[in-house]
């Protein structure tokens, strides 16, 4: 024990390096006369050595991946996902704006030349007289089906979605459709029609990421 | 490295990046559970501490300064999380039970059940041991001091940093701890 708690305090000074030549000097002759604190200095310095010996430990084995399965799932959402989700409208309109202004215009220009467009499956008939898709009594559209510049009548059953663009759709008292019905007649709408389209594509597919 | 540190974080800013992270995990990650290790004095609660600091780390990364020392604020949350899981231990949890979790104690236990120790590093494993006991026996501010200043050889102001504490605090905690383990080396 140190002589005098002056000097115990003084000997922590010095270990942390916090003290002027002088001062320095002045514990030095203390030691070299004062046994109590002497002892209690080499005391002290072993202590310090001892804790500094103590080995350096390693995190265990796949610490890494450990942390990281149990990172929240939300954080896994790209920024431009989250990004989308939080600003949909201005999101539709930019992909529009990008991607599809040039596109979109030059298929609206094509699709304007009357010719009927059927996109689904093969179960309809064409009148092409009347310009109408019909879906036959008793036959099945698998999926979506999707008609520009007709009419479409049905009679059987669209397991999808039907989407008209500059015709009209027709449902007959039989008939069904189990998704939604959509007719689009307008160069506005056509564009509408087609960044939706795109905004769900991108929010179906962030949902199947999570 | 600050300039790789710098990078991963922004990354990770700017849409939680997992591969930056896992970069940043595996930087830090020794260093962490050290901390962890000698502040809980076990295997387990230390791999805990050491995980649940990261995760917090990525959930409030938005917080963090870019203009101070990411490990500093790393070793915060680390310190702080050990500081309250020793705050939470039940009045009886007596000291033979943080022994007792020592087995992944610098991996010498596993070496010991296949080769035969040589004898000076028996003694190494005994003073191991010592050193582990004496760190935990330590009130716990005055430990996690002892552990950045002595372990991880940080000096006092990024200790005050890390801790959150004026300098002349971080030094008197480091007196005490040091005559504590003096007055234990004394009676041993
Ligand atoms: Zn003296």
């Amino acid at each position: 024990m140190a002589c005098h708690k002056d000097y115990e305090y003084k000997l922590h000074q010095y270990l942390d390096g916090d003290m002027t030549e002088t001062e320095r000097d002045e514990l030095y002759q203390h030691l070299d006369t004062c046994e109590e604190c002497a002892i209690h200095y080499k005391e002290l310095k072993k202590s310090v050595m001892f804790v500094q010996s103590a080995s350096h430990i390693e995190a265990p084995f796949e610490f890494t991946e450990g942390v990281l399965k149990n990172l929240p799932a939300k954080k896994k959402t790209k920024w431009w996902k989250k990004w989308m989700r939080q600003h949909p409208v201005f999101t539709a309109a930019s992909i529009f704006t990008v991607l599809m202004a040039a596109s979109l215009f030059f298929s609206w220009m094509e699709q304007s030349d009357e010719v009927l467009t059927v996109a689904g499956s093969q179960n309809v008939e064409i009148d092409h007289e009347t310009g109408t898709v019909i879906v036959p009594e008793g036959k099945t559209v698998e999926g979506d089906l999707y008609v520009r510049n007709g009419h479409v009548e049905v009679k059987g059953e669209v397991t999808g979605d039907l989407t008209v663009i500059n015709g009209e759709q027709y449902l007959a008292s039989a008939g069904r459709v189990a998704g939604e019905i959509e007719e689009v007649d307008q160069a506005l709408e056509w564009i509408w029609y087609h960044t939706k389209r795109i905004a769900n594509d991108v929010f179906s597919l962030e949902q199947e990421d999570e | 490295m600050d300039a790789v540190v710098k990078r991963l974080i922004k990354e990770i800013k700017k849409d939680g990046d997992e591969k930056a992270f896992a970069e940043l995990v595996d930087l830090y990650k020794d260093k962490v559970f050290q901390i962890a290790y000698r502040m809980t004095g076990n295997h387990y609660e230390a791999q805990d501490m050491a995980q649940e600091s990261f995760l917090r780390a990525y959930a409030n990364i938005d917080r963090y300064d870019e203009n101070r020392k990411f490990s500093t604020w790393l070793f915060r949350i680390t310190t702080n999380l050990c500081i309250d899981r020793l705050r939470k231990r039940k009045p009886d949890y007596s000291l033979d039970e943080e022994i007792k979790g020592t087995d992944g104690l610098t991996g010498y236990a596993q070496i010991a059940a296949t080769d035969q120790l040589p004898e000076d590093q028996v003694v190494t494993l005994e003073m191991q041991e010592w050193v582990q006991k004496a760190i935990v026996s330590l009130p716990p501010k005055y430990r996690s001091a002892i552990i950045l200043r002595y372990i991880e050889d940080l000096n006092i102001q990024q200790i005050s940093n890390i801790l959150d504490l004026p300098e002349n605090t971080v030094k008197t905690h480091i007196h005490r701890g040091r005559e504590a383990l003096r007055k234990r080396l004394k009676d041993a």
